[in-house]
């Protein structure tokens, strides 16, 4: 047991950050503010994955079959933790790199691998996850939007919500019910520039200009090679898929920089002699390296190829509560910030506020991990 | 990094596993508040488990391991204060059993009555007082340890061991607090698991309601984070991350104990259902070193103390 960084890991991170200091432009805070999900951070995306791509860190976790170089989960969470600290530069295809590429990977046919794969090594390509419908949000299971089989492909009709990147995206992740149940979800890769029927709608929202989004699929064609796997294995792809997303953002080391930020600003303004704020601070950091811990816990199961638990889902909360911690803290005692002194501040605000919702709400993961990591009984459980 | 215990470390652990099946130790009858163990606390000095951490091939990191094993019993044993806190004097300099105080020498102390020292941390100065059993009035109270207060220090042989040494002494109070409520959480925890397990209310057991699943998720989470921060500051043993780990310990005792004594009910306030070895030890700790706004603010001046 050793909670060290080796020397090889030490430079890693240090290249990585070399890399942003020398390549993000001098306005970058004025682009990062906005959010990953904005048409400026978005397009800014586009040039710096390419960049990232030829440095060889867009994609180094992936396997060198694909174009990654094998690395270790140990380096995909520095590269993430430097990227997602300085304000995610990858745009939305951080998602890609994540989640997206390694389902990809795992569970399409060759011939859609090498379709959807070489835009995203390549860092130009843009994806959103068309999970949440109106009427289906943490009851994914429950959605509705139909895929109904015709002749070489599925009509699709129905509606999704919350989805983040739709406007800017090329292809959707789209979740599609074939029949009843679990087993009648089908998951179909739709092209999002080239298919008549698809309208797209800006939802105005707290957490950062063109960040969500209402799709309408109406009487959408998409081919059935554009299926991910059978019909039947939909929610065994999404559980995979979720379980790199939960802990796939650090959220952690964004909160952890955005606290050390307001403590020096704190300072120059001579009032962090406060015992009061020294107190909260030092309570909101302790959350933010508890998160960080428990976050380094699931990347170390998954460097030694353990099975995937649901501790993943208690280090997920403890994220939150660390998110939240620096936020409120803010809140409390720079509120200045989010009145126009501190757009930054607003924008870790608007990150954090999405915390407890995004990837599975908080409930969602305590759900999980009340069942799947302590064992307790289901609420369908009837005894004496 | 790591987070197995390695080849050295496994094998101390199995070693402690043995010792403590040996000992065949039982939950304390019902009745009792606090229970300590003379067997227990021979036999771990005997063996020489107490003196890891002044060995050359060990580290702080498997003296904690030790700690927070032994925590997770429900009888206790001087162990924190000896084999994390006593590790920073010269051998023979600090007899144990060990017990601390904050301010005055005369205030109670958890582990005096069988201490043979007592380390006074004066604020200003580092006091080592040579303890009298004779001296020594045993404190009834609801915590778990044995606490006990000295009549006075007249007579007895004390000695300022520097003021130099009060940082090396709270980083190490505090890092054993750490690593201490780790084993106390997680038995706490397993406790109540079992009982809304197998308590039944409403034709259910009481763990299949959600309201009762979620707070014992983040009780779970809260246990897990103590357990990996406490490692880390035994790992690093720096003065920072140990204000860390006892920051976020004190910040978590008042829920992470209202909601486990919740969740059973009247008979989680008996003295028949053990759940109170653990979270009486883990309330008395609430108070340590001043409180959770004292370690809050060690850890923002510590941390933040070179920032601009």
């Amino acid at each position: 047991m050793e909670f060290g960084w080796s020397e090889e890991e030490k430079a890693y991170r240090s290249r990585v950050r070399g890399i942003l200091e020398d390549n993000l432009p001098a306005n970058w805070d004025e682009i990062a503010v906005h959010g990953p999900g904005s048409e400026l951070q978005t397009d800014f995306s586009r040039d710096f994955c390419k960049l990232l791509a030829a440095e060889g860190l867009l994609i180094p976790h992936w396997p060198s079959t694909h174009g990654g170089a094998d690395g270790q989960p140990w380096d995909h969470f520095i590269l993430g933790e430097e990227i997602w600290a300085a304000g995610e530069p990858r745009g939305p295809q951080y998602m890609n790199v994540n989640w997206i590429g390694p389902v990809l990977m795992r569970y399409a046919t060759p011939e859609q691998q090498q379709k959807y794969l070489p835009p995203i090594v390549a860092g130009d390509v843009i994806w959103c996850q068309g999970f949440s419908e109106p009427s289906s949000g943490s009851d994914l299971a429950s959605l509705r939007t139909k895929a109904e089989r015709v002749d070489g492909g599925y009509i699709v009709n129905g509606a999704k919500v919350w989805t983040s990147y739709a406007r800017l995206a090329d292809y959707c992740f789209l979740l599609t019910r074939t029949s009843a149940g679990k087993s009648g979800i089908a998951i179909l890769l739709v092209d999002m520039k080239n298919s008549p029927g698809i309208q797209v709608k800006q939802i105005p929202a707290l957490i950062g200009e063109g960040d969500i989004h209402e799709v309408f699929f109406t009487d959408v064609f998409v081919p059935e090679e554009n299926r991910l796997g059978a019909e039947g294995q939909a929610w065994e792809i999404i559980s995979y898929a979720l379980q790199n997303e939960r802990i796939g953002i650090p959220r952690y080391e964004f909160a952890r920089r955005t606290l050390d930020r307001a403590v020096a600003m704190l300072k120059a303004e001579g009032r962090f002699d406060d015992p009061i704020l020294q107190d909260r601070a030092g309570r909101v950091l302790a959350k933010c390296e508890a998160a960080r811990m428990m976050v380094y816990k699931v990347v170390d199961e998954r460097a030694k190829s353990a099975p995937a638990s649901a501790f993943g889902n208690l280090a997920r909360f403890t994220v939150l509560q660390a998110d939240h911690a620096v936020s409120d803290f803010m809140l409390e005692y720079m509120p200045a910030g989010m009145l126009g002194d501190d757009p930054m501040q607003q924008a870790h605000h608007q990150r954090a506020i999405a915390a407890g919702i995004a990837s599975g709400a908080a409930e969602i993961q305590l759900n999980l991990a009340a069942r799947r990591f302590l064992d307790l009984p289901s609420e369908n459980t009837r005894g004496l | 990094m790591d987070f197995e215990p390695n080849d050295n470390q496994t094998a101390i652990l199995d070693g402690l596993e043995q010792l403590i099946t040996s000992l065949r130790i039982e939950t304390p009858k019902e009745g009792e508040t606090q229970v300590f163990s003379e067997a227990l606390d021979a036999e771990l000095a005997t063996s020489g488990y107490l003196d890891i951490a002044r060995e050359e091939d060990f580290t702080v990191l498997d003296a904690a391991l030790v700690v927070e094993r032994i925590a997770r019993l429900p009888v206790t044993a001087e162990v924190t204060n000896s084999m994390i806190v006593a590790p920073l004097f010269p051998a023979g300099e600090v007899d144990r059993p060990l017990a601390l105080v904050q301010g005055s020498p005369l205030a109670p102390a958890r582990f005096l009555p069988h201490a043979k020292s007592l380390l006074v941390d004066r604020g200003d100065d580092l006091l080592l007082v040579k303890v009298d059993p004779a001296r020594v009035e045993p404190v009834e109270s609801l915590f778990a340890y044995p606490y006990g207060k000295l009549d006075s220090v007249d007579g007895l042989e004390t000695r300022s061991l520097g003021a130099a040494m009060l940082a090396p002494l709270r980083r190490r109070w505090r890092l054993g607090m750490a690593v201490e409520a780790a084993g106390l959480m997680q038995s706490a925890l397993e406790t109540v698991l079992e009982h809304v397990k197998s308590r039944h209310q409403f034709g259910r057991p009481l763990g299949s309601f959600q309201a009762v699943q979620h707070r014992l998720a983040m009780a779970s989470a809260t246990a897990h984070a103590v357990r990996w921060l406490a490692f880390r500051a035994a790992w690093s043993d720096a003065e920072e991350d140990c204000a860390i780990a006892a920051t976020y310990v004190q910040d978590s005792i008042v829920t992470f104990c209202y909601d486990l004594h919740q969740f059973c009910g009247a008979m989680g306030l008996t003295l028949e259902f053990p759940l109170h070895f653990w979270t009486y030890r883990l309330k008395a700790m609430l108070g340590e070193l001043g409180g959770g706004s004292k370690q809050a603010r060690a850890a923002s001046t510590l941390t933040w103390s070179a920032a601009a």
